[in-house]
């Protein structure tokens, strides 16, 4: 009786908590879309905040975001000072070509020889594309805005998960759900104002994106999946862009600047493209997302650094044609190659987080002879990019989900959570042991050990997939497998043919792919003692057994 | 990466991404001699499926440098005692 006003207390103590847990979590949800319309607002109202002394738009921000502790001089200030400067003074009679506070704020990088003066004018004037504003994307966003080019466009179609946020830095808690693009343009705002945002929020595809890079002077290649870098890749020969191109799955990244010099298709003296390195596309089911293989955050942002450093080292050197689309730079014939040459020879940077010798540079080949995008045996043209003729999704293909099963051998999460309830029953209620099941979790055992249901037994997929099955028993004249020939059976093989036949064994994994094929596989190799054991998949994994049976199951 | 100096009579192969998950191995060493367009058949003999599964889509490089096996000068490169052969996937995830 005591305690029973304490459960009560702690009771209505957790219910007040959850609310206004709940309702902060929506504040900052309504605080970074508040926050990014502001930005927004800010680029169409603001007129501009210093000299311009190229082609580029250069727009200033408002300093809006209450993160930025550090940034910007008084507003009043600032706009009487802006007042004092551009309203009297026309731009013609400024007299240093870069702002005030451009020159405190890239101060670091001016007095670099690599940079300097013609430097940062060049990065004002270029307008550099980002494709994908994920674990690559976000920090080279953030070093492309830092140094202060004139122009960042962002392409993301996705929104901000919690999941990414180990990773993708210009992201935050407060905007998980908010599309990744919005969500990045509020946090680079805030670390650099002064450089014009331009959202595109939906994915690349072949009819839009000749459109949305033929905008930029040079594009960062950040995407996640093959068809899209092929697609990037040929739009940027088409329009003579140079493109840096970055990977990076668990512990390993690849680094390349394609197509630089930019040249027409045709011109061997261009960089090669990604098809002349990948001329074919990985088989669809050996594709790894970060969602299935992992990533190390530093390992992704890592390449991504080396992204941004890549392009202002193109930037910077002054060899582009800043500004013009590729309509224009056709009239301009008078070109630049002879600064062309100052483009490094194009190589391939790998990195190996976890080797002893973590980077190596392979020496690339020129353009492909046979290159379908870059030589001039060329079949790509805008033409077949527009009409939709080049099935980038097919040409890479398509994973469909494991269906190899019969509906007898499988069964629901919430049919296996019915077999451990009654089997707990029957325990209970007689003293005759029921036979029991097995259940074989073929995780790999670092997923196993972050959850595992009660009494699963660990076997993981790598070792079943690698384990060969014996030639078969009828075609050695014997009903048993034989194992004649054979060196010694794996060890968790012979732990499984030691169970008690009579219990069944049910097999899961973290989706319900890797289950099926296991069930499949235990069969050729005779667990099922010629049909009287019976052997079955849970349905769709621990992903329908936290769905459907227990909540609390951890969601990695 | 164990890239440890290959014995006399062979070269070493070094696996990466994909190509290291279906092997389970960072590197290994083989017999040299051995003709740059043989040696796809030769590592699928080892791993059966691998031509299919990872290597038609990887990268060859011997001593740092890319090889095109579509190219007639390329295939007929002899991999020499000592050579450092890597087998490089594209990773595409990012």
């Amino acid at each position: 009786m005591f305690f029973a006003g304490f459960d009560e207390k702690i009771a209505n103590l957790q219910a007040q908590i959850h609310t206004h847990e709940t309702q902060l979590n929506s504040l900052k949800r309504q605080l970074a879309t508040v926050e990014f319309e502001a930005a927004q607002s800010s680029i169409q109202q603001r007129p501009p905040t210093y000299p311009s002394t190229s082609s580029a738009s250069h727009t200033a921000y408002e300093n809006h975001d209450p993160h930025d502790m550090s940034f910007g001089f008084p507003e009043d200030w600032q706009a009487e000072t802006l007042a004092a400067l551009s309203a009297s003074n026309p731009p013609a009679l400024q007299r240093w070509p870069l702002g005030k506070e451009e020159y405190k704020r890239y101060g670091r990088q001016l007095i670099m020889p690599e940079v300097g003066l013609k430097g940062q004018l060049a990065l004002k004037a270029s307008k550099v594309l980002i494709v994908g504003a994920g674990g690559l994307g976000c920090p080279a966003a953030a070093y492309l805005a830092g140094a202060g080019v004139g122009t960042l466009g962002l392409v993301d179609g996705d929104t901000v998960e919690e999941s990414n946020l180990h990773r993708q830095i210009m992201h935050g808690t407060g905007r998980v759900g908010m599309g990744k693009v919005n969500s990045a343009i509020v946090g680079l705002t805030s670390l650099n104002p002064n450089v014009k945002y331009v959202p595109h929020r939906a994915h690349l595809t072949a009819e839009s994106s000749l459109d949305i890079v033929d905008q930029y002077d040079l594009v960062l290649d950040c995407t996640d999946n093959p068809a899209s870098r092929y697609l990037i890749s040929d739009t940027c020969v088409l329009l003579s862009k140079p493109l840096v191109s970055a990977s990076a799955l668990r512990t390993d990244g690849q680094l390349m600047v394609l197509n630089n010099p930019p040249r027409p298709p045709g011109d061997s003296s261009g960089g090669p493209c990604y098809r002349c390195v990948f001329p074919k596309p990985p088989p669809p089911e050996s594709v790894t997302s970060c969602g299935e293989g992992g990533i190390l955050g530093p390992v992704v942002g890592v390449m991504g650094v080396l992204q941004a450093l890549e392009a202002i080292k193109i930037i910077s050197s002054g060899s582009l044609k800043l500004g013009t689309s590729d309509k224009e730079m056709k009239n301009h014939t008078n070109g630049n190659s002879a600064k062309d040459s100052t483009a490094q020879p194009p190589s391939l940077l790998m990195f190996s987080a976890f080797s002893p010798q973590p980077f190596r540079t392979i020496r690339l080949r020129s353009r492909k002879l046979s290159c379908p995008a870059c030589s001039a045996q060329a079949t790509i043209t805008s033409e077949t990019l527009l009409s939709g003729s080049l099935d980038y999704v097919q040409f890479c293909g398509t994973t469909h989900p494991v269906q190899i099963l019969n509906a007898k051998e499988r069964i629901s999460a919430t049919e296996y959570a019915a077999v451990r309830e009654e089997e707990v029953v029957l325990k209970e209620m007689s003293f005759a042991q029921p036979p029991g099941h097995v259940l074989v979790d073929v995780r790999e055992k670092v997923q196993w050990e972050l959850a595992a249901l009660d009494g699963a037994i660990n076997i993981p997929f790598s070792k079943i997939a690698s384990t060969k099955v014996p030639i078969k028993a009828d075609e050695m004249g014997s009903k048993t497998p034989n194992r004649v020939g054979v060196e010694s059976e794996a060890f968790w093989l012979q732990e499984l043919r030691s169970l008690p036949t009579d219990q069944t064994m049910f097999v899961v994994c973290r989706l319900g792919n890797d289950s099926q094929l296991a069930v499949r596989k235990f069969k050729e190799l005779g667990l099922d003692h010629d049909g009287t054991r019976a052997i079955k998949d849970i349905q769709n994994g621990l992903l329908a057994w936290r769905r459907d049976v227990d909540t609390d199951f951890p969601d990695y | 990466m164990a890239s440890a100096k290959a014995p006399a009579n062979h070269f070493s192969v070094l696996y990466f991404a994909a190509a290291s998950s279906f092997t389970s191995k960072n590197s290994e060493h083989l017999k040299a001699p051995l003709k740059a367009s043989e040696l796809f058949a030769a590592l699928e003999r080892q791993y059966p499926g691998f031509k299919e599964k990872v290597l038609n889509s990887c990268a060859l490089t011997v001593n740092l440098q890319y090889v095109d096996l579509d190219e007639e000068g390329d295939r007929n490169i002899t991999i020499q005692e000592g050579d450092e052969v890597a087998i490089i996937p594209p990773v595409s995830s990012g």
